[in-house]
């Protein structure tokens, strides 16, 4: 310390007065809790209150069920749990035991899983991209992966409706995919974006700026506009940048919602009737309590939920619940989300601002040109200093005198990301280890491995971001090979031998069983997957609504497409943003 | 020890130690540290001021203190303001703080620095009949590239356990953590640092805010005793081994 404080006018700012929990400077979580005595059967329990549990939850309470969601993290107080820090920030993610393997290790924790109310939305980088109507039927037009159990039209009026209820900022027209734009203006770009485009532009690439990112352009309700701090990754202070912990959350706590956090769920009943009968799980001390449920809804993402229903296995399911296709933990995907990093002349100061901003889809769709099916985008990331020293470890092999010269250039460089489709392949997979984590629980192994495609994508992929960068004045490259986005290991399906549940998260096999969030997607395409992910929760929410006689009595219902329910979303978020075009439902 | 010192590359001469290298001379992240919100005030001044106690080292630090010195050196820092790297890398290790996942069949990060150091310490002692604490930096270094090539000459029955590698990989990791973490390091790299609730207002062409620093160059170029300031990316394209500890990113 040198003795020459600054301070600010008002003095220093001084921590929030003991009081209800903060979520983000403005919005106080003071209505008070609903809390169900634990002999009480609730309609449902939501396991894991993420990106997709967050929706549930939401909904589900807003219409008049009786819902209790399970996190096995805290429910953070923004303002006084997060910190603008990188290394303080680890405890934002799934830090518990899991053991990687395969020929292509993933690497878990920070860059996969979040752990705590909010889920993976609390350090996610938000950007929200829709799917191509081509994802959903990669089979019949690619000859690749799979197709889902229903198109991209079907999906879309819920992509629309949660770009709203996020809100998601992005330019008035984003060309590729299903061409449509957004309902709040492009965020101002840092200069790392402003070079994406540039490069791109001078090769002939159209490039968008300003989104397709659910971070507030403008002030939203109680939650203030970015301020470009740049911390993103390490959970939005400001409360700016969309997560379900500030947007769908609190509403399902005003409708009478229970969220119960630092409960990890660590079995599902099963009653003599072959119907789930509620959870057991461990309390903050680690004690073992049960909670009846008419309807279990496991959200935990692509390991846990898996994991879950592995975990739960009892005499009639031996290999865990749900699991009659012995598909459960498999057919679990990645994106390869490769950084290239690129040095320039000028000064960038590549902390500044939100990571994700620009980016471009151009190399989305198969191309027969190229000698792999299926494509990639590629995005801005912008690495703080732990993170990128560690980059420039893979990257160019830094360490000692090298290390310390390559950082002292820190705000030289700029880093886009490599985001490519990795098509499902039953050898990846989780199970369970005979090892335990922290919980005495029994630890996920996964195990994954690339593919000739795979390969061949990246092969292909790596050099084109070097060529955009190149252009765009960097002087030299390097880049680093890693992975993004799990996704898959309860695949949603037609058939009850190929997938673990039907295209609402309904498993197969037990009635009143669902999986709803990554886990069920059967493929993830070149879009980060958490748009998709809430998408498919409301829709999931409206089809328990439309047949809640039915599945509240644990009987098998109709699969019919449930009406939309916009009466449930949040409220005011519809109204708010450029007005909607009608999004009329085509099947 | 002017061989440890970097050099002027005009002139050969040393450069003196001094208390903030790099381009961004007098930029001080902790003098705005009033700007910043109460919480990340609360864990960033505890983290320069509360240094962890050597733990998990004790038993013999002078080993673990060499091997940090050469894979992230401050020679060129004046002693006052120096980063205690293997207090926090300790800090880590006694207190099991856990990244989430380990590679299987891959010892547990204690242990592999218990085989780690060991390992290391057999390759002095096979190639120069010593400790490797009392070699020089250069000897030092090319025992260190052994492990970055996964080429020990000596220690198989450790490297047989976990790669070589893979113990250059979580020392250099471990060291990029804590040293990065530190507000001397942030002013040295010219980073802003925590800026919630005030923010950035200017974002492009890389410019300054009004409180941070322009960018003043000087040449520099490691001590000619090192061997670390060269560059060898450490995978092809396609990853073999995975990296320790990746932030996220998108
Ligand atoms: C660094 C990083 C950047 C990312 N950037 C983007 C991006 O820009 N765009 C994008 O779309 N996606 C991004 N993602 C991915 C995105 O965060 C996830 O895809 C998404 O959050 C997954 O949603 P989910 O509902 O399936 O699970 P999650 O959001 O992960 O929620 C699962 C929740 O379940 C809880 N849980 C799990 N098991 C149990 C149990 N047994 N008992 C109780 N609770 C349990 C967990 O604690 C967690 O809170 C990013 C991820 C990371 C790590
Ligand atoms: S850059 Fe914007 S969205 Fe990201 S953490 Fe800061 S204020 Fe939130």
């Amino acid at each position: 310390m040198t003795g020459r404080l600054k301070t600010p006018l008002l003095g220093p700012f001084l921590a929030p007065q003991p009081g209800p929990k903060m979520l983000g400077p403005n919005e106080r979580l003071d209505t008070r809790m609903r809390r169900y005595p634990h002999h009480q059967e609730v309609d449902v329990v939501v396991v894991g209150v993420g990106a997709a549990g967050g929706v549930l939850v939401q909904r589900l309470a807003r219409f008049g069920l009786s819902v209790v969601g399970f996190d096995a993290g805290p429910f953070w107080d923004v303002e006084r749990d997060w910190v603008s820090d990188e290394k303080g920030s680890h405890k934002l993610y799934w830090n518990t035991l899991r053991i990687t393997g395969g020929p292509n290790p993933i690497t878990l924790g920070a860059n996969n899983s979040g752990k705590g109310v909010g889920g993976g939305t609390v350090h996610f980088a938000a950007f929200t991209p829709r799917f191509h109507p081509s994802d959903f039927m990669e089979h019949t037009l690619d000859g690749v992966g799979v197709d889902w159990p229903f198109r991209y039209e079907t999906l879309k009026p819920y992509y629309a409706m949660i770009e709203r209820e996020m809100p998601v900022a992005g330019p008035a027209r984003y060309p590729w995919g299903d061409p449509h734009g957004y309902p709040y203006g492009p965020l101002e770009s840092g200069e790392y974006a402003n070079l994406l485009v540039r490069g791109c532009s001078r090769l002939g690439i159209r490039a968008v700026a300003g989104g397709p990112i659910a971070i507030n352009s403008g002030a939203y309700g109680d939650r203030p506009h970015c301020i470009f701090r740049g911390f993103c990754l390490q959970g939005c202070k400001v409360a700016a940048k969309a997560s379900t912990l500030y947007t769908h959350v609190p509403d399902g706590i005003a409708n009478g919602a229970e969220i119960r956090d630092r409960c990890m769920v660590s079995r599902i009943n099963l009653g003599k009737d072959g119907l789930v009968n509620g959870v057991t799980y461990l309390d903050p001390d680690l004690k073992e309590r049960e909670q009846k449920a008419k309807v279990v809804l496991v959200c935990g993402y692509a390991i846990e939920t898996p994991r879950l229903l592995l975990m739960s296995s009892c005499p009639g399911h031996e290999n865990g619940l749900a699991n009659s296709s012995g598909l459960v933990g498999r057919y679990l995907m990645v994106q390869s989300a490769n950084v290239v990093m690129g040095r320039f002349p000028g000064l960038i100061r590549q902390y500044k601002a939100p990571p994700a901003n620009a980016c471009t889809e151009e190399f989305y769709e198969t191309d027969h040109t190229r000698d792999f099916a299926r494509g990639f985008s590629i995005q801005t990331v912008g690495p703080l200093p732990c993170t990128f020293a560690k980059e420039m470890l893979a990257a160019k092999g830094a360490w000692g005198w090298g290390m310390r010269k390559v950082m002292m250039d820190y705000n030289h460089w700029a880093a886009f990301g490599l985001l490519g489709e990795i098509l499902p392949h039953e050898d990846n997979r989780i199970d369970l280890s005979d090892e335990k984590d922290e919980y005495s629980l029994p630890a996920p192994r996964i195990r994954f491995e690339l593919h000739e495609n795979d390969k061949k994508m990246i092969a292909w992929a790596v050099p084109r971001i070097e060529e955009i960068m190149r252009a765009a004045g960097a002087e030299e490259t390097a880049q680093e090979p890693r992975y993004a986005h799990l996704i898959g290991g309860c695949r949603m399906g037609v058939d009850r031998q190929t997938s673990v549940t039907d295209q609402f998260g309904r498993t197969h096999d037990i009635p009143n069983l669902f999986c709803c969030d990554g886990s069920i997607c059967p493929t993830q395409g070149a879009a980060n997957p958490a748009l998709t992910i809430q998408a498919l929760a409301a829709r999931t929410a409206d089809y328990l609504i439309a047949q809640r006689d039915l599945v509240l009595q644990k009987k098998k219902a109709p699969l019919d497409e449930p009406p939309m329910r916009p009466d449930l979303s949040p409220p005011g978020t519809l109204t708010r943003g450029v007005p909607p075009r009608l999004n009329k439902r085509r099947r | 020890m002017a061989e440890h010192l970097p050099i002027n590359p005009r002139t050969g001469e040393p450069l003196p130690p001094r208390p903030q290298p790099g381009y961004y001379p007098d930029f001080s992240t902790l003098d705005q540290q009033a700007f910043w919100d109460a919480a990340t005030r609360e864990v960033v001044l505890k983290r320069v001021t509360d240094i962890p106690p050597i733990r998990f080292f004790a038993h013999d630090p002078a080993l673990a203190t060499a091997l940090f010195d050469r894979i992230l050196p401050q020679d060129d820092r004046d002693p006052d303001h120096r980063i205690p790297i293997l207090n926090y890398v300790d800090e880590r290790l006694s207190e099991g703080v856990s990244d989430g996942y380990r590679y299987a069949e891959a010892p547990s990060d204690a242990e592999c620095y218990h085989l780690g150091l060991r390992g290391v310490e057999s390759i002095a002692q096979s190639l120069h009949g010593t400790s490797f604490i009392q070699l020089g930096s250069r000897e030092q270094d090319e025992i260190i590239l052994s492990l970055r090539d996964n080429s020990p000459p000596a220690g198989e029955e450790i490297w047989s356990r976990f790669p070589a590698v893979n113990f250059f990989e979580l020392l250099v990791t471990d060291a990029v953590d804590a040293y990065y973490a530190h507000p001397y390091a942030w002013d040295e790299i010219g980073f802003g640092g925590p800026s919630y609730p005030r923010g950035y207002m200017r974002l492009e062409n890389g410019l300054a805010e009004p409180w941070e620093a322009d960018e003043q160059r000087y040449d520099w170029e490691p001590p000619p005793t090192s061997l670390s300031g060269s560059y060898q990316p450490l995978a092809g394209l396609i990853p073999e081994h995975a990296r320790r500890r990746q932030g996220g990113t998108h």
